[in-house]
């Protein structure tokens, strides 16, 4: 982002240029997530559907039921322990490509074999531990095989468990990406200054790598946090209906066309997520990390 | 210059808490590629040695297998009596300064200086003090709590300096620590290297591919040529009495010569160069047979220049040539004189020079004395580049 | 040669990391692996293994129109909305990048705006566009709000790929391109362009695979004709036969054709550069 000199563009050419940029941002952006706080005060009406309206009646309802305190409870359980075991996964992984691959060539080829997944249909990378973890998938058959268990595990697929798997096999190049990026910037001779001064192995990550890939650990955390929080998909296909998640309310409301009241649910959520990257920005002290 | 009396007696044994860097048959290869091929080098406790040689020729290398930060594919590495291989820098009494310095980012100046001291566990309290006296003795004290990129370049080397010593090494290893700076701040750095040198009377090892930084600092330089060490002398001795063309080339102030032994012996050494020229030295210690080939070098600053073609007979110590560039330094005038088959440099000091100027184009013949010629132990292949100041 | 690397011997954490690494990859590419052999399952039609009678029998079936739905009508739609969002993000979000080499005012904000695009919950973007094509009284297509919401997603990756990609960009190619005489359009088309090429294939692989495998934005905003991913969501309840094996691999392979496509072509420039044409 640094200001070009190069050739004195009038102020006009830069807006020209932001401008579609702009557009698509206003209009699938600002607008509607404006619109969605609009609309969540507005009352519905049974056959009628949304009645402009200033109400608070949509956030009462929402808070006063038990049910989106228990769907938003188990999301944030699920948010933690994924961003938990995707921080150490992303973290340990990324350190062994920058510190550990001793060809640059190699550690960019085996970077490129983690992010390849990416670009492919979550849809499918969720379906295709179907027969894995299905009950007569690969896992259990294999187990029955080796005599370890005689009846077939039934927490593998359809579970909590199963959910957990799929945010991770989903959601942990988001954490690798940044961290990689932020560890390969971090000078080698600042690991052996730290060799020198007398730091062991654990203290050098402790001391110097952790605190310098700070930013990348948060930006990671941020797309994780976000990623499952908003989730709803993973969540119904990998638990097979049975556990739900902050966003199953706005999908039932939406079935029966109650838009105020998704409206609500989603500004709740949108609140919630937007909280919680704050409280990572405040963790790591970005503007610390901007100044220097 | 040669103030250290530790160079001129060869190594005593080692004491206990010595700075003596002892290397022997180490190689290192990096792949099919050897770094460093079988060096020996002995470097005096409390010298300050300066490894000196073209990018790519091994000398950060033997710095970073000192320090621990690479292990030797074989030989062996003694700090005082102990040998280090395999051993990790903390306990080699090491403190290596580097190139980049290698502050960390994320820490304030005197946070870094105190990591060594957190890294042993030293209380909260007691390090900032210890890091802050040692920032006092580098003049930094006033900027503790500044972060690594606030400060100058100047200001970086000190801090990093201030953090080697903090570990009270034997021996400070130092890589290019002055490449960084600019001319003004490197001149007085280097002071200040010296000066600490001398103050703390510990070990220093110091990469450089800048000849006059190695000159004006070391008590024994090392000069190296792709993993090899070609001489490891005094400043002095290197300067004046290189052994091999590539070090009298490398260090440059000097002109190589060759040709066959024509006569040797009662002291003096006669050469016959392919062109014809006579070269005699005075005092040749070198037992060189007759019709062997030999090379010698002369002194840039030992030549003087007459304007003519001479005589056509080949006269003894002279050469002829055409001028191609003078060179204005100061003191002298670099002189440039395009000859047979090479060239040849003369520094004629500048009241010479302006006694009897010579231009581009002119034909010139330098003569020198048959004791400023001085044998080299290896016959000139060439192949050198010319490193000339 | 400062960071030279020490070939002693390898520490034992190397050996640990490695075999993280190494079931990491495993645990990535393992389940895909499985999906892609199944779908060559025979008439036994069974979701797991072991594979009888391998067939390509499911892949008939897939287009074949009366069992599994409009797998081939959802493809047509999915592929076109995939290109159209790659041209797209590349023009908008490279013609952004150069727009914030210089500071201007309102440039964070935009920035923020593109930042909590990224992160906003896509259900609840969904949501937002749907009601605000409700209340401008349009109708909801793929090539209209599903094309916004999709660009809502891949607009601020390519944009923070071409703030690193410029960011390396030095200022004095086009200073030097400028005295040379080159003109502002000369130096964009002849200098910056080439060298910004291989960030600009990044961008487009991430407009087009954003877009081809986006499920929670395409959600609410495709009306009712599906994409490619809410077709397969839908099979995912209805479909119980490998024929949904069989639409993953083929999308997989659609997939990996393009990300090969899109590597190659960045690994052949780089290679044209460092040896010379």
């Amino acid at each position: 982002m640094s200001p070009s000199n190069a050739a004195s563009k009038s102020p006009l050419t830069t807006y020209l240029q932001v401008a579609p940029l702009m557009l698509v941002l206003l209009l699938f952006f600002a607008v509607p997530v404006a619109l969605v706080v609009v609309v969540s005060f507005f009352r519905y009406q049974m056959l009628v559907g949304i009645v402009p309206d200033f109400t608070f009646r949509n956030y009462i309802d929402l808070f006063s039921n038990p049910t989106t305190w228990t769907l938003y409870l188990s999301t944030v359980k699920f948010t933690l322990i994924t961003l938990a075991i995707t921080f150490v996964l992303g973290f340990w992984i990324a350190y062994f490509l920058v510190f550990h691959v001793r060809s640059l060539l190699i550690a960019i080829g085996l970077f490129l074999v983690c992010t390849v997944p990416f670009w492919t249909s979550n849809i499918i990378r969720m379906i295709s531990w179907r027969p894995v973890l299905g009950t007569e998938g690969l896992i259990n058959s294999a187990l029955i095989k080796a005599g370890v268990i005689d009846q077939p595990l039934q927490w593998l697929l359809y579970s909590d468990f199963s959910v957990v798997v799929a945010y991770v096999h989903l959601f942990t190049l988001f954490m690798i990406v940044p961290i990689f990026n932020s560890m390969a910037r971090i000078d080698k001779s600042l690991l052996e200054a730290a060799v020198d001064a007398g730091a062991t192995r654990w203290g050098v990550v402790w001391n110097v790598v952790l605190p310098l890939c700070k930013t990348g650990i948060a930006l990671g955390a941020l797309f994780v946090v976000t990623l499952v929080m908003g989730d709803f998909f993973v969540v119904t296909v990998m638990s097979g209906g049975l556990s739900g998640s902050a966003t199953s309310g706005i999908f039932n409301d939406l079935q029966f066309l109650n838009y105020p009241r998704a409206a609500a649910n989603a500004v709740i959520l949108l609140i919630v997520v937007l909280l919680i990257a704050a409280a990572i920005f405040r963790l790591v002290d970005v503007r610390k990390e901007l100044v220097r | 210059m040669m103030a250290n009396p530790n160079l001129q007696g060869t190594s005593v044994a080692a004491q206990p808490g010595s700075g003596e860097i002892r290397l022997v048959n180490v190689t290192k290869q990096f792949g099919n590629s050897y770094a460093v091929k079988d060096i020996n080098l002995t470097i005096p406790h409390g010298s300050y040695c300066c490894l000196l040689g073209p990018s790519g020729c091994g000398k950060t290398t033997i710095l970073r297998m000192i320090a621990g930060h690479e292990t030797p594919t074989s030989g062996e590495i003694y700090i005082g009596d102990q040998m280090v291989v395999g051993k990790p820098p903390v306990e080699r009494g090491t403190a290596m300064m580097f190139q980049s310095y290698a502050l960390f980012p994320h820490l304030t100046i005197q946070d870094n200086v105190a990591f060594y001291l957190k890294m042993r566990g030293v209380g909260k309290e007691e390090r900032r003090q210890r890091a802050l006296e040692m920032l006092q003795r580098v003049q930094l004290d006033h900027l503790k709590d500044r972060m690594p990129a606030q400060l100058s370049g100047g200001q970086q080397q000190r801090v990093a300096l201030a953090r080697s010593l903090i570990t009270n090494p034997k021996v400070l290893l130092l890589d290019e620590p002055l490449s960084a700076l600019d001319e003004f701040l490197r001149l007085k750095m280097r002071g200040e290297l010296k000066s600490l040198q001398n103050e703390l009377g510990i070990t220093f090892v110091h990469v450089t591919h800048t000849q006059p930084e190695a000159i004006a600092l070391a008590d024994m330089v090392v000069v190296m040529d792709t993993g090899r060490i070609d001489q490891a002398d005094t400043a002095n001795i290197i300067f004046d009495k290189p052994k091999t063309p590539y070090v009298a080339r490398f260090m440059g102030g000097q002109n190589v010569l060759t040709g066959t032994v024509e006569k040797s012996g009662n002291g003096v050494l006669k050469l016959k160069a392919a062109d014809g020229s006579i070269y005699e030295t005075a005092h040749a210690a070198s037992s060189a047979a007759a019709g062997s080939p030999l090379s010698v070098a002369v002194r840039r600053d030992r030549v003087s220049l007459k304007k003519g073609r001479g005589n056509g007979v080949n006269a003894v110590n002279s050469i002829a040539g055409i001028v191609d560039a003078t060179e204005y330094q100061g003191s002298y005038v670099k002189v440039t004189i395009n000859v047979a088959s090479d060239v040849f440099v003369a520094n004629v000091s500048d009241s010479a020079y302006f006694a009897e100027p010579v231009d581009t184009g002119d034909p010139v013949v330098a003569n020198w004395k048959a004791e400023d010629v001085h044998v080299l132990s290896k016959v000139d292949s060439g192949v050198a580049a010319d490193h000339g100041h | 040669m400062s960071a030279s690397p020490s070939y002693g011997s390898r520490p034992w954490t190397f050996y640990v990391l490695a075999a993280l690494f190494t079931l990491f990859v495993i645990f990535l590419y393992g389940p895909m692996i499985a999906v892609l052999i199944l779908s060559f399952q025979g008439p036994s039609a069974s979701l797991v293994f072991p594979l009888r009678d391998p067939s390509l029998m499911w892949f008939h079936e897939l287009f074949s129109p009366r069992r599994t739905g409009d797998v081939a009508g959802a493809f047509n739609r999915s592929l076109p909305l995939a290109l159209i969002v790659m041209f797209l993000t590349v023009l908008i979000s490279v013609t952004a990048g150069f727009a914030f080499r210089r500071r201007f005012r309102g440039s964070t904000a935009i920035f923020y705006m593109a930042i909590a695009s990224l992160i906003v919950p896509g259900l609840v973007l969904s949501i937002g566009i749907l009601v605000t094509f409700r209340y401008l009284g349009l109708t909801a297509s793929w090539w209209g709000s599903a094309l916004g919401a999709h660009l809502s997603w891949a607009l601020p990756f390519g944009l923070l790929i071409m703030f690193a990609v410029l960011g390396r960009l030095n200022p004095s190619y086009e200073e030097a391109a400028h005295d040379l005489g080159a003109s502002r359009w000369q130096t964009v088309k002849d200098v910056v362009v080439p060298i910004v090429f291989p960030g600009m294939i990044a961008v487009a692989l991430f407009g087009f695979t954003l877009s081809y495998d986006e499920f929670p934005r395409s959600w609410l905003t495709v009306g009712t004709k599906n994409t490619l991913p809410l077709e397969i969501w839908t099979m995912t309840t209805n479909v119980t036969s490998p024929a949904l094996y069989a639409l993953g691999t083929v999308t997989t392979i659609v997939s990996f054709a393009v990300i090969a496509l899109a590597l190659s072509s960045i690994l052949i420039i780089q290679r044209k550069r460092s040896r010379g044409k």
